[in-house]
């Protein structure tokens, strides 16, 4: 087996300390005696140009190069390999300048380690094996799962760049939770105004046709990988027609059964067919099987009776319907929720009138709410003091222990909404911390606390806190015993991941955090993306934030969609995969609990593992893990590995 | 310079490829000097690390062995150097057993920005085998 050596110098970099002549003449003793070239900068251009003739001319069966780091520049010398007509990974490098000339003082000994460096690598490469990228067919479209800011933003841009997106919504409406509030922090834009376009966007734009909406929806099942994931997705019925229904109304004015309107925060109610709210997207109202008196055995029809567009807009028959679709990548959208504050005692939520979480006062604040807008305590008359507490729930290890980042901005919101329709009212915030960083976000902090009626207080623990109901009937925020008048508490509970974020995890295999939260493949690097591939994640189900950086995240999982997933392109499949020999593989199932990705499975008909060479990241855990030596982890294999270590110990 | 010649531990390093392979190039960036009795072996993840390796490099001829991962939390591959650290305090005993001072195979954590901490475990790890001296298996029961 013809193998060459290429050393470089790096200028004297390796040359001043480890003696290229004691190399050549160490390799004499070296398996079919190696040839040895030095080059002196074999990275420049020069340098590789010199490399790959000398390849084409000796055409050696493998290949040393003793040089710099691999994480440096081993991919451009495979790279040189190719282009010489060689397989790249039959070339191994040797790390002799970082670890070795530059940390090594005497150059005897330096020189001496360098062979032995050297010595190894020709071992092992005399093992390595010509390893292929693989190529797989792939879908380009994707599934979106949450029509808020993120998922919206995401599905549109998708569906612009010649993407079609399986948009699935659990709500009957797309907006998420913004499109309830009246202003958004920090610029006071009214909200709906500002996502209306983005909605109408997605429902009647110019792309819209490549945007598949399901509204009343959840994913329930998935099989496949990136590129090729096969979902099926459970409709629930709305027995309204989304594409025949005009928006009239005309069936909900004869409807005669209500319910609580959960969207309102169940502070109001809405009849069994009907919108979420005024103005909701898409204008069709949906039904309320339990809330429908022929849930009962009642027999009605008056809604289907008075729609003026006939009879089939409105199915009351209609039951759930499960479709399948094809998609090559997910992303996850769910967004957040508030957390529950009736669990944090001394708050009064639930048990005390007049005590509204911000998801229940926003939807007082807005003019499609309960009280169309108008701020008034359950005795119909405006607060003439209102206490707002933040960091309900939040940075607390009894309940959650981060900082939910945004409540700060909004309670200065309600501040500068209070102060504009009740300018007598007196607002004071009780708060822990307040965390209000970027350019914009000190602006409502500023004007709250120039508003003369607006006072701050402090406390350090929550269980100083007691919101608790007076002798004379009013509301009282007491601290640390010293109690203070309110007649309307508003808390700023703990975001939290929303609904059904646990079941999505068991689905996909997506890792979640200790709270909750989907858990990015890396923080600061990869913060889209999830633990499995070709899932991406948007919004606040991966960590509390604004509508700004979901938007934003939304973009950043669009960017991984189009990068990685091209209509005709193939991707390319890593060959550093581990692969199981089914012949010895015993079904011990131990390789499938160590896989960080999922990547094993288990074929029971053949009784044994299999990897998914497009999920495995060549980590190589499960090559280790397996009792029977039933796993090849190609390029790092068991032969590779104890040859390396026989020629350097030699 | 001593009269005597000191024993000089041959050791085998195995290193991750995201951050105790990149320790150490950063400490080969810094020109910092340490022994050089470890010779690395690159692997992708510590998980990776068959205590069958150990054994072998043991058998072999080397005196010692070092296994270097990703802090807790940090693993590229998420929890690979979880299992090295299962493996590893399961090979301790093994090698206890067999006769062998567990202190010969070493896991310690090395991030890609701790050059420094490279060097000094490099350094405790070629001064703890200097003191158990070569490997001589019955001698050390």
């Amino acid at each position: 087996m013809k193998t060459g050596i290429y050393f470089c110098n790096c200028g004297s970099n390796i040359s001043g300390k480890i003696s290229a002549e004691a190399v050549m003449e160490a390799a004499l003793s070296f398996p079919d005696q190696p040839y040895v070239t030095t080059v002196g900068f074999i990275c420049s251009e020069d340098g590789k140009a010199q490399f790959e003739e000398s390849l084409k001319a000796e055409q050696p069966d493998r290949v040393v190069v003793a040089a710099c780091s691999p994480r440096d520049h081993e991919g451009t010398f495979r790279h040189c390999m190719t282009n010489a007509g060689l397989n790249p990974y039959l070339m191994q490098m040797v790390n002799i300048r970082e670890q070795i000339a530059w940390v090594t003082e005497e150059p005897a000994v330096a020189t001496e380690k360098a062979i032995r460096a050297i010595r190894g690598a020709v071992f092992r490469v005399r093992m390595q094996q010509p390893l292929e990228k693989k190529l797989l067919e792939t879908c380009p479209d994707a599934l979106v799962i949450g029509a808020g800011p993120a998922g919206m933003k995401a599905a549109i841009s998708l569906a612009e760049a010649g993407r079609s997106v399986v948009l699935v919504e659990r709500t009957p409406f797309i907006g998420g939770l913004p499109v309830r509030f009246e202003d958004l922090f920090p610029a006071m834009e009214c909200a709906p105004c500002m996502l209306e376009p983005l909605m109408a966007d997605l429902l009647h734009g110019d792309h819209a046709d490549r945007i598949e909406l399901m509204t009343m929806s959840a994913l329930v099942e998935v099989t496949g990988f990136y590129g090729n994931f096969i979902v099926k997705i459970r409709q629930k019925p709305r027995h309204v027609s989304l594409h025949d229904c005009i928006g009239c109304g005309e069936c909900i004015a004869v409807c005669p059964a209500t319910t609580p309107n959960e969207f309102n925060c169940n502070v109001s109610e809405r009849k069994a067919i009907d919108f979420a709210f005024a103005g909701v997207l898409p204008n069709a109202p949906f039904m309320t099987e339990d809330a429908c008196i022929r849930s009962r055995g009642d027999e009605c029809r008056a809604c289907k009776d008075a729609c003026p567009m006939g009879e089939d807009v409105v199915n009351l028959e209609e039951g759930e319907t499960i479709v399948e679709r094809r998609v090559g990548s997910i992303i996850l959208a769910t967004g957040a929720g508030l957390y529950d504050s009736s669990r944090i005692a001394g708050m009064g939520l639930g048990t005390l009138p007049d005590v509204y979480d911000a998801l229940q006062f926003e939807r007082m604040l807005s003019s499609t709410g309960p009280t169309g807008g108008e701020i008034l305590t359950t005795g119909g008359i405006p607060p003439s003091s209102v206490a707002i507490i933040h960091c309900v729930g939040s940075l607390d290890s009894e309940h959650n222990s981060y900082c939910s980042g945004i409540c700060c901005q909004y309670a200065f919101k309600f501040n500068h909404l209070i102060a504009a329709r009740l300018p007598d009212a007196g607002i004071t915030h009780y708060h822990r911390e307040l965390v209000m960083p970027g350019k914009e976000g000190q602006i409502l902090f500023q004007h709250a606390i120039r508003n003369n009626r607006s006072s701050m207080k402090r406390y350090t623990d929550i269980r100083e806190l007691d919101v608790s109901r007076q002798e004379d009937g009013r509301l009282a925020v007491s601290v640390k015993g010293e109690a203070a008048p309110a007649d309307m508490v508003i808390l700023c509970p703990a975001v939290i991941p929303a609904d059904g974020a646990a079941e999505l995890s068991t689905l996909l295999d997506v890792s979640r955090d200790s709270s909750g939260f989907f858990r990015e493949l890396h923080g600061r690097m990869d913060a889209a993306r999830s633990t499995i591939t070709g899932v991406y994640l948007a919004g606040s189900c991966q960590e509390p934030m604004d509508i700004r950086t979901a938007m934003l995240e939304g973009m950043a999982c669009v960017g991984h969609t189009l990068a990685g997933l091209q209509p005709g392109r193939m991707i390319e499949i890593e060959p550093l995969s581990a692969e199981v020999d089914e012949t010895h593989c015993a079904g011990c199932r131990l390789c499938m609990s160590v896989c960080p990705y999922r990547a094993i499975s288990f074929n029971t008909e053949r009784n044994a593992s299999h990897v998914n060479a497009v999920l495995c990241r060549g980590c190589g855990t499960c090559v280790a893990a397996c009792p029977a030596g039933a796993i090849t982890g190609h390029h790092f294999t068991n032969a590779q590995i104890m040859a390396e270590m026989e020629g350097v110990l030699k | 310079m001593t009269a005597m010649k000191e024993f000089e531990p041959k050791i085998i390093g195995f290193l991750c490829n995201w951050c105790s392979y990149a320790g150490a190039d950063k400490a080969g960036g810094a020109q910092a000097p340490y022994p050089p009795n470890v010779q690395v072996i690159r692997v992708m993840c510590s998980g990776r690390v068959d205590p069958q390796f150990i054994l072998s490099a043991l058998e072999k001829g080397a005196d010692g062995v070092i296994i270097l991962a990703c802090h807790p939390g940090d693993c590229h591959y998420k929890e690979g150097n979880c299992r090295a650290m299962q493996r590893h305090g399961m090979l301790s005993l093994m090698l206890e057993q067999l006769g062998v001072a567990k202190e010969r195979c070493r896991l310690d954590y090395v991030s890609a920005g701790e050059g420094e901490k490279f060097t000094r475990v490099i350094r405790e790890m070629v001064e703890s085998i200097r003191v158990l001296g070569p490997l001589q298996v019955t001698m050390e029961n």
